[in-house]
């Protein structure tokens, strides 16, 4: 790798791509050719950089100036004003100016924390992804090479057990736990999968981790399979991340170039293959057991358990299956070693989480942060406060199955206890963040609609509970609602959580269990006095 | 061996016993709808919940295996309450107005769960949607309407039969029972073996005949065998006021556990023919009804003349379909009484004959059909399991999602195809090409030639040979439907293969009692030349264009048939007999079990058995059959090992 005086990004996720970011990618790079400058100035695609106000985005280090939106036309002037003049382009700088250099990504390039702590996302948005040895200058590979060439598989496991890695896809179970259950149970073939469909309404962070740092996964992965014996893996990526299932391919067509994977990995024993599986579509895939049964060919379905997917997993073998950004801290805790993993975040939930913020703020997008913040510092430093200085009402974490947060609870720290203990969860790690502006029984109805919609059918809880407690909600918002429909949502609420098959079922009625909690005056407005105090309910319609 | 406590009493399971059979065996009895004793344990419909002692929440009885010291309570508050809820949401899915449903009364397994819940009205609004039904299929109307989504037609249509017809469109609150990929029942893959109609729990799957003609509790039952073939699948015949009303497959019959195929269910529901009631004889050229008395007379007195006769006597064919006894009875009557050189079955050897020639030496080497349960690997060679001899055609099929290699062997493509990999389309009657050339390629010689004549590629021969020389479980199901020149040598050329393979071979042979009629010797070749009298024994069986062509001249003709047909129409003389099941006899299976056909309807008056006909007859004659007909069937050497 060269060495250069400056180094130009382009945003390449989903967006920026819609918008031309190729094209800007093409005329920057015809511009540098013809100012001579290729030498002296890298460019590179990078992936979703986190913030989604001014896509695309062209970032330039060191100064780590942020332009957007950039246009295909602006190409010309931004490199012949600041790669060759050295003069910042202010007119096509992105907006909240104030805000450049407090950005997520720029911080863990400057190292000007304490804003932001940066473990999964330390590569994203800074390598190409695209370019194996641009991660294996960034430490890439070196957890695996030292895994493979000093530990022993049960050495790995205690690294992750010491970490006090918890899961990242919602439930919070001890990673090195998990791994332990894999290894101990004894079978010829083992897999491990990659949960990668992640489907949370308002959740994008696999994604970013997918598209902006796919080697880590890999090497995640590699690892994970040594530690519990497996020597095949899936990496099962939602059906509309095309760009991540692109460049996971490409990633790993490289490792394998490289004999990171396939047989003998770095001279040990260890063999190993991943195969990247599309999803298509469906929001249960995420649950693992209907994610495997998906793999298999089959409807995907949530399985009945026990038996769990640790000793019955794909095809009946032990399964390993572990969230993406799980996966992304793997790396870092094994370089490091769990007791630094452990001076992040809280005793019992050590480690940062990656939150993607949306709603009513600022400043919408990714930051990862130590777990344990609350959801004030959140709104206050991330987000940049309130849009319009509207106050806060609710915030709903972790996409649908998380949480409705009233304000109450925002200055709870946000780890897996404290949350649990003030009866919320954490969820995936969506931030919708509400003003006083919404109505929470219309925000409950939204989430039920996705719900009755995204349900797989299987058991009858989930499947009828979902409808009915839609239509309930459809009917109070239309102003028809009566008091008897509170109880029967309460009802269905909490059988769904004891009767459902999988954790979507268990949790997809606690919206409504939190917005009655929380806001049954609201909720009762819309019934005595059919008025819907934000003003969202339509309120006229009729029962037909 | 596992301690439980269930509702505080202790009882002692096996380890991997699921909490709902624990139960069970407590005698403890649990509501559910998904779950079936036939099928594998689902989870879906969450009645079965239970409270399990440190559980976090209720638990499913059906999916959860138990484990020791383990602490159950089915009765509790919590339990009712979520047993009452799950039935107030199916209530409100879909159209549940009992009035109206065709189950409502007792066969409905939803209606039953929530009277034991002692609900008296659906607690939520229930959805005023109307959901389409699929009236497309000829036998049975899918009402979705009805429909819980338990999922247990589609469950039984992969695991039980391995169609894979049903299965369920879109998801959420959107899903939908389907057919294929949405296509009209009528028009889909389905063959129609309507297990998916025994085992609906609700009115959305109904069967055309028996809709609205009485509920189970208001209907006989009887316990039988069907007759359709020598598979011998156990039935309940459905009957009320002496009207057959449906046919189920028996769930506790060891041979089928419940499944069954079209012509064990349906065709016998939709029987067209017209029935004989009188015995019948012709005068002036026309047939005329008569007594059992002038009938037997005429017959009596037209054989008479040509009793020992040989070629010049009394020609006689009996049907495979009659039992046992009766077709012994039949052989002592017209071969040692009216000495007959021309006694014979329907079925002429054309499935037995060849094997039992290998059978007098060899004795019996076929084994039984369950042992297709075990196989790893299986090849059918000669037969069509998708046509004839269905229910082991399923036990095959649905062996294949499990890993079973199934290689059926066919000169056109067969409904087996579209579910194996390995199907192999040979060039007609080559069929001991290309088993010489599967022996040639597993001895190591060279066998280009074979399958060059066989047209299967050397490549192909070789994958083939390959799969059944690895398998650990080998099974071949074959038949006769060999070229008639080469019959013989086939059967041996696959025998020896069998035996070098270590392969497990069955034969599902012709109809009911085609063992019997092949042991009783009755499979000669039909051949009427200058014979004065011909009987015929059709029983319930339709007459073969064959067999009339062959009796289109003879003199004297007496036919001994259920229903008219074109043979009786030209019958001297016409003697009615009972159906299939106005009867009671014995049958021995294609693989050697004994089982006894009960009768189940009363027949018409005028109308008698096959074995009061034969009887009767002998009677006449003056003589006293030998009852002992199972001792005649064992005399000599079998196929397969007879029980």
């Amino acid at each position: 790798m060269k060495s250069v005086r400056s180094m130009v990004l382009v945003s390449s996720d989903p967006i920026s791509m819609e918008r031309g970011a190729a094209q800007v990618y093409e005329n920057l790079k015809t511009e540098i050719e013809t100012l001579g400058l290729s030498d002296e100035i890298s460019l590179t695609m990078i992936g979703d950089v986190g913030r989604h106000d001014a896509l695309p985005f062209v970032i330039v280090y060191p100064e780590a100036t942020i332009y957007g939106p950039v246009k295909p036309e602006n190409a010309q002037h931004l490199v012949e004003e600041h790669l060759y003049k050295g003069r910042v382009v202010p007119e096509l700088q992105a907006s909240h100016k104030e805000l450049t250099g407090k950005i997520a990504w720029v911080n863990a390039r400057k190292g000007t924390l304490p804003a932001e702590q940066r473990i999964v996302l330390q590569r994203v948005g800074v390598i190409d992804p695209e370019n194996i040895e641009e991660y294996i200058i960034n430490d890439g590979y070196q957890a695996l090479g030292k895994v493979l060439s000093e530990m022993s598989p049960r050495d790995v496991i205690e690294e992750v057990k010491a970490s006090g890695l918890r899961g990242r896809g919602g439930a919070g179970f001890p990673t090195g736990l998990k791994w332990g259950f894999v290894a101990g149970t004894p079978a010829k073939k083992k897999y491990v999968i990659c949960n990668g469909d992640e489907s949370e309404p308002g959740t994008f962070k696999d994604r970013l981790i997918l598209e902006g740092d796919p080697h880590s996964i890999i090497e995640a992965m590699s690892i994970a399979a040594y530690a519990v014996g497996a020597n095949e893996g899936f990496i099962y990526i939602r059906g509309e991340y095309l760009l991540a299932q692109e460049r996971l391919k490409k990633a790993i067509k490289q490792a394998y170039d490289y004999g990171i994977l396939g047989e003998k990995i770095f001279g040990s024993e260890f063999n190993f293959d991943i195969h990247v599986h599309s999803g298509a579509g469906a929001y249960i895939c995420g649950e693992e057991t209907a994610l495997i049964e998906s793999i298999e060919g089959k409807r995907g379905e949530p399985r009945a358990r026990p038996p769990y997917p640790t000793t019955h997993g794909l095809w009946g073998k032990p399964t390993l299956v572990n969230n993406v950004e799980t996966l992304a801290n793997i790396p870092a805790i094994l370089r490091n070693g769990g007791k630094w993993y452990r001076s992040f975040g809280t005793p019992s939930s050590p480690g940062t989480k990656v939150y993607t913020i949306l709603g009513n703020v600022n400043v919408t997008g990714l930051i990862e942060v130590p777990m344990g913040i609350t959801l004030r510092e959140v709104i206050a430093i991330y987000a940049k406060g309130m849009k319009n200085d509207v106050s806060f009402k609710v915030a709903q974490t972790g996409g649908s199955s998380g949480s409705i947060i009233p304000a109450s609870l925002q200055d709870t720290p946000m780890d897996f206890d404290s949350f649990q203990n003030a009866g919320v969860s954490l969820g995936s790690g969506a931030l919708l963040i509400c003003d006083e502006n919404t109505c929470v029984l219309d925000l409950a109805k939204v989430l039920q609609n996705f719900f009755k919609k995204e349900s797989c059918g299987k058991c009858n809880p989930c499947r009828i509970g979902n409808e009915r407690a839609y239509q309930i909600l459809e009917n109070i918002s239309q102003g028809t609602g009566t008091m008897q429909d509170l109880d029967d949502l309460a009802m269905i609420s909490k059988n769904m959580y004891e009767l459902s098959n999988c954790g979507l079922g268990q949790t997809a009625g606690s919206p409504i269990r939190d917005i009655l909690n929380h806001y049954r005056a609201e909720v009762e407005a819309h019934i005595k006095l059919k008025v819907c105090p934000s003003g969202v309910c339509p309120m006229s319609g009729k029962r037909l | 061996m596992y301690q439980l406590k269930i509702d505080d009493k202790e009882i002692e399971v096996p380890e991997g016993t699921t909490v709902l059979k624990a139960a069970r065996m407590a005698g403890i009895e649990i509501p559910t709808l998904c779950d079936h004793p036939a099928l594998e344990p689902y989870g879906g419909c969450r009645l079965c919940m239970v409270e399990i002692e440190g559980a976090r929440t209720l638990q499913p009885a059906c999916t959860l295996p138990v484990s020791d010291k383990m602490v159950i309570r089915t009765q509790t508050d919590k339990v009712k309450d979520a047993r009452k809820f799950i039935l107030s949401m199916i209530f409100s899915e879909r159209n549940h107005f009992c009035p109206y449903c065709q189950v409502s009364g007792s066969d409905c397994e939803l209606q039953n769960a929530a009277y034991g819940e002692g609900m008296t009205h659906w607690p939520i609004q229930p959805n005023w949607k109307p959901y389409p039904v699929d009236a497309s299929h000829p036998y049975f109307v899918l009402d979705h309407n009805r429909c819980i989504l338990c999922r247990r037609c589609v469950r039984a249509c992969a695991e039980l039969v391995g169609n894979f017809t049903l299965g369920m469109e879109e998801r959420g609150a959107n899903t939908l029972l389907v057919a294929d990929l949405g296509v009209p029942l009528g028009s889909s893959s389905c063959i129609s073996c309507g297990v998916c109609v025994q085992i609906c729990p609700t009115g959305a799957l109904i069967d055309r005949w028996s809709a609205y003609r009485g509920q189970e509790k208001d209907v006989s039952s009887t316990k039988t065998i069907c007759l359709g073939c020598s598979i011998g699948c156990g039935i309940e015949v459905l009957h009320r006021d002496n009207n057959l009303i449906k046919i189920k497959g028996d769930w506790d019959a060891e041979i089928n556990g419940g499944v069954l195929c079209d012509v064990g269910r349906f065709i016998p529901m939709d029987e067209k023919r017209n029935r004989l009631v009188t015995p019948m004889l012709r005068k002036d050229g026309a047939l005329k009804a008569a007594t059992w008395d002038e009938a037997l007379s005429v017959v009596m007195e037209n054989f008479k003349p040509f009793i020992n006769k040989k070629e010049h006597g009394i020609a006689a064919i009996a049907s495979t379909r009659l039992p046992a006894d009766v077709l012994y009875y039949y052989k002592q009557v017209f071969e040692e009484i009216l000495g007959s050189n021309m006694v014979t079955s329907t079925e002429e050897g054309r499935y037995t004959a060849v094997l039992s020639e290998f059978a007098e030496h060899k004795g019996p080497f076929e084994s039984k059909l369950s042992e297709i349960h075990k196989a790893d690997t299986i090849m059918t060679i000669g037969l069509d399991l998708t046509k004839d001899h269905q229910v082991a055609g399923f036990f095959i099929k649905r062996l294949i999602p499990k890993g079973t290699k199934v290689i059926p062997v066919s000169y056109e493509s067969s409904g087996m195809d579209a579910f194996t990999p390995h199907s192999m389309i040979i060039e007609r009657n080559e069929d001991l090409a290309f088993i010489q050339a599967l022996d040639a390629a597993i001895t190591g010689a060279d066998y280009s030639k074979f399958a060059e004549k066989s047209g299967i590629s050397s490549q192909e021969i070789t994958e083939i040979a390959n799969l059944l020389d690895r398998s650990k479980n080998l099974v071949i199901v074959y038949g006769t439907d060999f070229d008639a020149k080469q019959k013989r040598e086939t059967v041996q050329s696959l025998l020896k293969l069998a035996k070098k393979l270590n392969a497990k071979l069955i034969s599902p042979k012709g109809k009911a009692n085609s063992l019997v009629a092949e042991q009783l010797k009755l499979n000669k070749p039909f051949n009427v030349n200058g014979h004065k009298a011909a009987y015929v024994a059709l029983g319930d069986e339709d007459p073969s264009q064959a067999v009339i062509k062959k009796l289109e001249n003879i003199p004297f003709l007496v036919v001994q048939a259920s229903y008219q047909s074109a043979l009786t129409a030209k019958a001297d003389v016409v003697l009615p007999v009972t159906t299939w099941l106005e009867q009671s006899g014995y049958y021995i299976t294609c693989d050697g079990q004994v089982q006894l056909a009960n009768k189940s309807l009363q027949s018409p008056v005028e109308v008698k058995t096959n074995k009061e006909v034969v009887l009767a007859i002998a009677d006449r004659l003056k003589i006293i059959v030998n009852p002992v007909w199972d001792k005649a069937v064992k005399l000599e050497n079998s196929v397969v090992e007879i029980d």
